[in-house]
């Protein structure tokens, strides 16, 4: 089997400038924080972002100045409030958005997943979304004579971003028994290359004891790197909770582009490695904290 | 159960969160199968205070993941993990949910709130201004709000911040699909149910049978008719005669809101 295992610096190198990264996020749930902060580190300019609902990732992309478009259903940080670098660089036309719901976003990847030219939905018919994006959703008469639906687009993503619990160095993933969301089922499928980090590298015979979990086989994963904690301010149940002080910190700054640039700084610049990133963040305290999360508010 | 809601008396210390929880609780029936989206602590407890005195069948999809969820209270997100804790399922977000969603016969209800609001329940969640490109204000996005308006779901929207700024004639974009331009605009595109309540912190208001227009079905108690009129974008259809006055809360009712289901006040964020 083909030897997946590199570094984040590695993995993150294979995207250019102007890709569409497809980015696993749902408000502030699982999402590839090590992987989004070294596309900031490395300085990647013009990407298009896919996501189903996107939170502090994109605020932090937005404000990096990384991303000038973005294909989704929505951006939150759901009770933490709006994503407000995001929301400024949106008004002031620096990030074009395509909005589209959830089950278009769904049908638009399903069908780059099949090398199919669009899937239909009956979702979202009768709103505007489909007069802002005439290019990637059309109304299509049924060929069976039944109500009209729309016709979604193909979208072929050039790369998915991915965290997981665990995977072996052949780049086959496993993922622990909580909510799957589009991100994992059909965006990898989708897209050209998968980059995955993972909470923990372990034996393939690891992986054989519960194959019921592997959820991306290694010949479609192009890198997976090994990052504990890879999610963190998210959260990534069981292993730990979202962050909540992390969010309320990011949040008390976020309209204020000097203290923006501070912060980036000191979380993504600063940190030499994943383990400077955990001591920059509060250390052992702040990870029992997120490991408690059943007892959380 | 040892609370006996069925004979409760109503009561006058509630507050405008709690009055919208009883009310939209009283909206689900034992038989029937709801669902909740983010942010959404007034319907996740709506749905809970439902199944703790009259519809302890009523089915609930917890943040469209979680399948009959026994969260001990509600928890900071309605998004998460916590609220879901020991579900019967969980509902894969790329496959199982959408084939519940697409299909009419199940899942039927859903509460949720919107930016805007208009006169014929079409909804806003995307942006306030004229140019989709450079909005005034750029909102979260539709999520998947467009496509359970879109799909025959009956929705009941909430909204603590009732203002000719959240209820207005015309919203700027259509996130989710209400009654178009009334009539039958809504049933010519094949679009079954639709808005069926709106909830705000001074009245309730349900859709003309015809027109689908918004119409007033009831003013809080304190509330005037004018009140309403006056903090409201368009005209409303009034009832003729009397417009009745909205059911307080039972004692029981909020007990259980302020003791069981949300302790930590999540509905006053």
């Amino acid at each position: 089997m083909q030897e997946k295992l590199t570094t984040i610096e590695e993995a993150i190198s294979k995207i250019s400038n102007g890709d569409v990264v497809a980015l696993q996020t749902m408000a502030t749930v699982a999402s590839p924080m090590t992987l989004v902060r070294e596309l900031i580190r490395q300085q990647k300019r013009e990407l298009g972002l896919v996501v189903l609902v996107g939170g502090i990732p994109v605020d932090l992309l937005a404000a990096a100045g990384v991303i000038n478009r973005l294909i989704g259903a929505a951006v939150t940080m759901e009770q933490f409030g709006l994503c407000q670098q995001y929301r400024q660089a949106v008004e002031q036309r620096r990030i074009r958005v395509e909005e589209i719901s959830e089950s278009v976003l769904n049908a638009r990847l399903g069908a780059g997943a099949r090398n199919l030219p669009f899937l239909p939905t009956r979702g979202a018919i009768g709103t505007d979304l489909m007069k802002e994006n005439p290019d990637n959703m059309k109304l299509l008469d049924d060929p069976f004579g039944g109500l009209p639906v729309i016709a979604c687009r193909a979208l072929v993503p050039d790369v998915a971003l991915i965290h997981a619990h665990r995977a072996d160095r052949f780049g086959n993933i496993q993922y622990e028994p909580t909510a799957l969301w589009p991100d994992m089922g059909i965006m990898p499928y989708a897209a050209k290359q998968v980059i995955v980090s993972v909470e923990e590298i372990v034996d393939t015979e690891v992986l054989r004891l519960n194959p019921d979990r592997t959820v991306l086989p290694g010949f479609m994963v192009d890198a997976v790197v090994e990052v504990p904690y890879g999610a963190h301010p998210t959260s990534f149940y069981p292993d730990y909770g979202y962050d909540s002080d992390f969010h309320r910190q990011w949040t008390s700054i976020s309209r204020d582009n000097e203290k923006v640039k501070e912060f980036i700084s000191r979380y993504v610049h600063s940190p030499a490695n994943q383990q400077e990133y955990l001591e920059a963040i509060g250390g052992e305290s702040v990870l029992n904290y997120i490991a408690k999360w059943e007892q959380a508010e | 159960m040892s609370l006996d809601w069925q004979n409760s008396p109503v009561t006058d210390d509630y507050s405008i969160e709690e009055l919208l929880i009883t009310v939209l609780a009283d909206q689900f029936r034992n038989d029937d199968q709801a669902t909740n989206g983010m942010g959404s602590f007034i319907p996740v407890a709506a749905f809970m205070l439902a199944r703790k005195t009259h519809a302890p069948d009523l089915i609930w999809l917890a943040g469209t993941v979680g399948l009959e969820p026994r969260p001990e209270r509600i928890p900071a997100s309605t998004l998460e993990a916590p609220l879901w804790k020991d579900s019967i399922m969980y509902i894969e977000q790329y496959g199982d949910a959408w084939h519940l969603l697409f299909s009419s016969r199940w899942i039927e209800k859903f509460c949720v709130g919107a930016a805007q609001l208009d006169q014929y329940g079409n909804a806003n969640n995307s942006i306030i201004g004229s140019d989709y490109h450079a909005p005034k204000v750029r909102l979260p996005g539709t999520a998947g709000l467009a496509d359970l308006c879109s799909l025959g779901k009956k929705l009941y929207y909430w909204n603590l911040n009732h203002s000719s700024r959240s209820l207005v004639e015309k919203v700027d974009f259509i996130s989710g699909a209400g009654y178009l331009e009334g009539g039958d605009a809504r049933d010519k595109l094949g679009l079954a149910n639709g808005p069926q309540l709106v909830v705000t912190n001074l009245a309730v208001m349900d859709f003309h049978p015809e027109s689908k227009r918004m119409q007033l079905k009831s003013v809080h108690p304190g509330v005037t008719v004018e009140q309403v009129q006056d903090a409201t974008g368009f005209e409303l259809i009034l009832p003729d005669g009397d417009v009745p006055e909205t059911s307080k809360p039972t004692k029981a009712q909020v007990k259980l809101i302020r003791e069981d289901i949300d302790p930590d006040e999540m509905r006053n964020k």
